[in-house]
């Protein structure tokens, strides 16, 4: 069978369309923050959170516990949360006699579980008449159910868009999805691995569905397990058609067809997104070997959904959709017996004797326990919700009241409070805003720097990174320092080419893609390869073999233990040890100029004559003395078919014209001397480096969009960011995310490498800088885990600068000791004691290389705010590492172009993390990825939870809970910008993805209009006025101006 | 007469399908402290019947005990309610005192071991009557994460399953160790028959907790209160420390 072309094209769009609501999952190695419900941003805030919930089985919110716990310790502020009760009543009915504020006031703060149970049998008047039944007695509640609830409720359940084996699963206690799962896991691990495995899957060249379709074929473990998988194979040799036949074998209709995808596709969401990633990139290397797609992951999944089903129906002929759904038209009782027991909303008490009936089959015995069961329930749920009303209205004093409301208003009272507890988490978390709003507009400050007599000491800049504004606070305070905050990849898009790697690495947000390619080039040629490093190598051979690890332990296992012992008792000591004994890598500088036409053109010649040099030895066994200069060309240019005179050297290479005729068509086709390819690299050399144009504009803008156009200090530090940690999957999460998840340093030194150029410099001075000559930019990097900064290519740096260079050094040493310091309550067990500031930094030092720590710094952790604006702005604000700081002077900003510069790149990127973190908080089983301790590296570009599991996606439990309770503070990004608010605005309408992100909700925008020094924030789809008077701040909105 | 004694012991020391008629019962009492007693005076009743009898165990008894242990392990493994798990693993390892009993163990031993079987089945039915008391039911898969809500009760839970299922230093571990010893040189068969009764008491007790007390919490409920604790860790105490006892009471 093979299915029409229009019907390919149809699944494949069917399948692209259903994968949107899944977020892309980056590799490992460059972890990239990002949204979990970034498919969903569509949506407003509120709704996406309730669609995510039934996508992906995630919380939106805390727990109500964990906001109270914030009630009490001040960070949510109790007047406000009583507006937003009054806010939500006001859209409602009063109820006579009932005083609805204090009762929702209550149900927040003293009750900690909601109070409005989930009942599917139990009406408003059964929990009436339950929460009178000291007065009345239980066989007042009726104990049948209507028919119809029963079936309508379970044809919603169980038909429609859910996976058909889920639904037997609910209904016959299979374990169908969870087997269907682990062989897609395992399907998955054999053809992406990168590197992990040593026994690798054969031809996934062919791609995904190709490869694991020969191999599925011969697997004797399927087979084994009763999976008769070569019956749905031979159907179609096409994902598609594979895809079209279980549909239709399952019997769902085609316009189901995207909703059924998208649930298949969600149970196993971190596979999803990465795969979803890796078909999209397409500088990805494994990618571009190894093709897969969701195309061929949904046939997979397909293939053996079919198989478990056929294997599973063989027993119960339960396999398609009809059948199930003639199972519940039929024998509704049954049906919904089953639903109970083995979705595990059974009644305990009745469990044993529905699985007995239900063994036994016997129709009359069903009837019997499903009458005795619903009346059963009925009465349960009613009691159940009585009591936990009852409770609520008598710590309210209300329960009398409750009594005595007709039925009417007894259905209005429970109403209110099911749509309450629906909005709790919203009103929970508006209000734990508004609080994180007030705090730091009380410590802004509208008054503008004084202008300064004479130049900085030296002036740093920072990446916007929540980290970084520990450390500028550090450092402005020990002297004279001034400091910006700029994205962490300088605003230069580069594609890095690391010394002795042959890929490329993007350093800037994933939204770019960079155009232009910079190589690292050694300044002192290859060295020979340390003794330690070869060691080194064969011993990881020797484990990762298939074989030699019988032998090894007994060989050298020791040495392992050695190494463990180090690692485990003196970690510090021992690691600065191991790290001497390694190689260091050599001095370089980035290849940053464009090459000319003519020096790609000597380029690709260069290369082309050393490659048949090579051919000539390994072909015709020519030795290297033998050959001359003009015999090379000659070869080259008939390799590229520019003339025939290769016939004139058969004597002197001693071949015959016809062996030599073949070896130039060997050198064309087998070593890709000919035009195409040497095109090809010419078009590649024509990627390296930048223009001057480009080298001016790319430092100009980012000094510019700093507010830096004058008054240089003699050093500027261009200061990068990364971490350093052992053992830790997750460490390029705790790297710059501006950089791709990479360290800064690369970033910074081609920043600095083009600041510094003497060309560069005329052109901006021209253009309305003015850098003085002394100025130096120095590129430098801060390890954010031990808030160490080094200095970088210092040999660059003018012999009239050195005397200089201590003063600096020791400055930043004070800074990065104080950093430590402040930061170490937070990461010591004994919270609250600080220490000195060296042991600080000693302290940090080990974290940074003890290979058990399973959090060695906070990383972005607490990140809560955005600020765009004037260093004064935030200077006198301790904000603990909470916010996001880039500087920006809307005075050198007229068109607002560096603004709207600002929020499609750095804006976005911060609102990626904070929507990590707080999702990775509210829920760290679903959105985040759980504990470390459990974590496995799978294929080398992700982790699974165990041996087996889904691709975890968020971030670990270490990262954003502390003792089981949230350290990080779940709020969305508060954003603000400082400019004249018609300026801001028309920034924000020009950007469309931040103002959608704005209009529904998922990030809160402010605007400090310095210039009417009033308050503008946006809230229910509307601006909001206020002046900056403290005291006012609390109570808005006040005044509304139409958007 | 014989056969009629052994039927009677049969029934006591329940062997298939005279073992039905103690699960039938076991299944409709309700009260632990009832569950507790038969518990405990079932298999004294069969020990005291077959040791007054003085008949002799043919060959294929041995067989027949064994399979009857086999089939209640494997109920055992499959089972979702708490309560028959109990009776099973119980009727499970009392078939089995029909071996040490033809292999010549005296009767104080036979008594004795059937008590160290006894007491953490006994201690079983008192935390299923909890687990009953606290959630409509002692059952499989309904509840779990009683780790986070019960801590104290979950403690106490596994390590009773662990006397239950025969780990060592308990007497039901020692008590399987002498049966297979002493069935090894004559009939290896049913040594190597009461090992996979002994494995599949393990991987049902695994079940069991598996599907108790792992998984999120679910309901808030009360802990065992600190002095029933101790009485279990005094009693659990007690059946450990008697494994010296039994230690030098193995061939």
């Amino acid at each position: 069978m093979t299915v029409a072309l229009g019907q390919q094209l149809t699944i494949r769009s069917m399948i692209y369309v259903a994968a949107e609501p899944v977020p892309y999952f980056w590799p490992m190695r460059s972890f990239i923050h990002h949204n979990p419900l970034h498919g969903l941003e569509g949506l407003s805030f509120e709704q996406a959170v309730e669609k995510g919930a039934k996508l992906f089985h995630g919380q939106g919110y805390l727990p109500r516990d964990a906001y109270q716990q914030y009630l009490r310790d001040g960070r949510v502020d109790q007047e406000r949360l009583g507006l937003e009760i009054e806010r939500f009543l006001a859209q409602g009915t009063d109820i006579a006699g009932l005083d609805l504020r204090s009762v929702l006031m209550t149900l927040l703060t003293e009750l900690d579980t909601p109070v409005m149970l989930p009942t599917s049998l139990a009406s408003d008047a059964d929990i009436q008449a339950a929460l009178q039944a000291r007065a009345i007695k239980d066989e007042t509640i009726p104990s049948v159910m209507p028919e119809t609830g029963t079936t309508e409720h379970l044809r919603n359940t169980l038909l429609g868009e859910r996976p058909v084996y889920e639904s037997v699963d609910a209904l016959y206690g299979t374990d169908i999805g969870a087997n269907l799962d682990e062989l897609v896991i395992k399907s998955c691990l054999d053809f992406f691995d990168e590197g992990q495995s040593v026994w690798r899957m054969p031809n996934r060249e062919c791609g995904f569905f190709a490869a694991w379709r020969e191999v599925a074929r011969r697997n004797v473990r399927l087979f084994l397990r009763g999976l008769h998988i070569n019956d749905i194979l031979s159907v179609d040799e096409t994902p598609e058609g594979i895809i079209d036949y279980v549909m239709r074998t399952l019997q769902i209709p085609e316009e189901q067809w995207v909703g059924y995808f998208t649930r298949e596709l969600a149970r196993l969401h971190g596979w999803t997104g990465f795969i979803r990633w890796r078909a999209t990139a397409k500088h990805y290397h494994w990618s571009n070997q190894y093709p897969g797609d969701l195309v061929d992951y949904m046939a997979v999944r397909l293939t053996l959904a079919l198989a478990l089903l056929s294997r599973s129906g063989r027993k119960r002929s339960m396999r398609t959709a009809e059948t199930i759904s003639n199972l519940i038209d039929t024998r509704p009782e049954e049906a919904y017996l089953r639903y109970e027991l083995y979705s595990g909303a059974v009644l305990p008490a009745f469990a044993h004797r529905i699985e007995t009936a239900l063994l036994r089959g016997r129709d009359s015995a069903i009837e019997q326990v499903y009458a005795d069961y619903i009346g059963q329930k009925r009465q349960h749920e009613a009691r159940r919700q009585g009591e936990r009303l009852r409770d609520l209205m008598v710590r309210t004093g209300s329960g009398e009241t409750i009594d005595q409301l007709s039925l009417v208003d007894f259905a209005g009272v429970l109403t209110i409070l099911r749509k309450f507890e629906k909005q709790e988490g919203m009103i929970w978390l508006r209000t734990m805003e508004s609080h994180a709003m007030q705090h730091l507009l009380q410590n802004v400050t509208m008054t503008p720097d004084a202008i300064r007599e004479k130049r900085p000491f030296a002036q740093a800049l920072f990446c916007i990174d929540t980290r970084s504004e520990r450390i500028r606070r550090q450092l402005e305070g020990i002297g004279d320092y001034q400091t910006f905050g700029i994205a962490g990849f300088f605003g230069v898009p580069v594609s890095f080419m690391e010394l002795g790697k042959g890929s490329e690495t993007h350093l800037c947000p994933v939204i770019l893609t960079p155009k232009n390619v910079v190589l690292e080039m050694a300044m002192h040629g290859n060295q020979e390869q340390v003794a330690l490093g070869a060691l080194d190598k064969a011993l990881h051979a020797l484990k990762e073999s298939v074989l030699t690890p019988f032998f090894t332990v007994e060989a050298i296992g020791l040495l392992f233990g050695l190494d463990m012992v180090g690692k485990t008792v003196a970690p510090r000591a021992y690691n600065h040890w191991r790290h001497r004994l390694h190689e260091q890598k050599p001095v370089t500088r980035m290849l940053l100029d464009k090459l000319t036409r003519k020096q790609a053109d000597s380029i690709v010649r260069a290369v082309q004559r050393a490659v048949i040099v090579k051919a000539l030895e390994l072909e015709l066994g020519q030795a290297t003395e033998n050959l001359n200069d003009e015999l090379i060309r000659d070869l080259r240019e008939s390799a590229m078919g520019h003339d025939e005179s290769y016939l004139l050297y058969t004597t002197e290479l001693g071949v015959s014209a016809d062996k030599l005729t073949k070896f130039i068509e060997r050198l064309r086709d087998g070593y890709r001397i000919n035009p195409a390819f040497a095109q090809l690299q010419m078009e590649q050399l024509g990627r390296i480096g930048f223009t001057l144009d480009e080298q001016v504009r790319f430092v100009g803008t980012a000094l510019r969009s700093i507010g830096l156009t004058d008054g240089f200090s003699r050093f500027v530090l261009l200061v990068g960011h990364g971490s350093s940690s052992e053992n830790n999957p997750y460490e390029s999460a705790l790297d710059c995310g501006a950089c791709g998840g990479n360290h800064g340093l690369v970033s910074a030194r081609v920043l600095a490498q083009m600041a510094n150029k003497p060309d560069v410099r005329h052109r901006l001075n021209d253009s309305g800088f003015q850098i003085p000559d002394d100025v130096c930019f120095v590129p430098a990097l801060h390890n954010t885990t031990t808030d160490e900064i080094s200095l970088y290519d210092l040999d660059l740096m003018p012999s009239s600068h050195l005397v200089y260079l201590d003063r600096l050094r020791k400055g930043l040493t004070a800074a990065s000791r104080l950093c430590a310091q402040e930061r170490l309550p937070t990461l010591r067990e004994t919270q609250g004691e600080q220490g000195e500031p060296a042991a600080a930094q000693r302290f940090m030092d080990r974290n940074s290389l003890d290979w058990s720590q399973v959090r060695p710094e906070w990383g972005l952790s607490g990140n809560a705010y955005f600020v765009i604006g004037n260093r004064a702005l935030t200077r006198q604000a301790k904000l603990n590492g909470r916010a996001f700081l880039h500087s920006y002077d809307y005075r050198l900003d007229k068109k607002g172009r560096l603004l709207e510069n600002i929020l499609t790149g750095p804006l976005v990127v911060g609102q990626w993390i904070n929507m990590e973190h707080y999702f990775s908080t509210v829920d760290n089983e679903r959105f985040g990825s759980g504990s470390k301790v459990y974590h496995n590296v799978a294929g080398r570009f992700g982790v699974m939870t165990g041996n087996l599991s889904d691709l975890r996606t968020g971030l670990p439990a270490q990262t954003v809970h502390e003792r089981g309770a949230p350290y990080h503070q779940p709020l969305r990004l508060i954003t603000v910008i400082e400019a004249p608010f018609k300026h801001a605005c028309r920034a924000v309408e020009a950007v469309v993805s931040v103002k959608y992100l704005v209009r529904n909700g998922w990030i809160r925008l402010l605007v400090i209009d310095p210039e009417s020094k009033s308050v503008f924030i946006y809230e229910d789809g509307d601006w909001h006025e206020q002046s900056l008077a403290r005291e006012i701040i609390s109570a808005y909105p006040k005044e509304s101006i139409a958007s | 007469m014989s056969y009629v004694m052994l039927a009677v012991g049969g029934l006591f020391l329940p062997l298939f399908p005279l073992s039905m008629l103690f699960n039938l019962l076991y299944a409709r009492l309700r009260n632990p402290v009832l569950r507790a007693t038969v518990l405990l005076a079932w298999p004294q009743i069969g020990l005291t019947i077959i040791f007054a009898s003085g008949i002799t165990v043919p060959g294929w008894l041995h067989t027949w005990a064994v399979l009857t242990s086999l089939l209640y392990g494997l109920r055992a493994l499959v089972l979702r309610e708490v309560s028959l798990w109990t009776s099973f693993v119980g009727t499970s390892a009392w078939a089995l005192l029909w071996i040490l009993y033809g292999n010549g163990a005296s009767p104080v031993q036979m008594q004795l071991f059937s008590l160290g079987i006894s007491a953490p089945l006994v201690m079983m039915a008192f935390l299923i009557a909890g687990l009953e008391r606290r959630f409509g039911a002692a059952y499989l898969g309904l509840y779990g994460g009683l780790a986070h809500s019960l801590p104290r009760f979950t403690g106490v839970l596994v390590i009773v399953v662990l006397a239950v299922i025969a780990t060592p230093m308990f007497p039901t571990f020692f008590a399987m160790l002498s049966m297979i010893i002493k069935s090894l040189p004559t009939t290896p068969v049913v040594a190597v028959g009461i090992g996979i009764v002994w494995l599949l008491w393990s991987w049902a007790g695994a079940r069991l907790l598996q599907g108790l007390i792992t998984g999120p919490q679910q309901l808030a409920v009360a802990d065992l209160g600190q002095a029933n604790t101790w009485l279990y860790v005094v009693v659990l105490a007690g059946l450990m420390l008697s494994g010296v006892y039994w230690m030098g009471t193995l061939p």
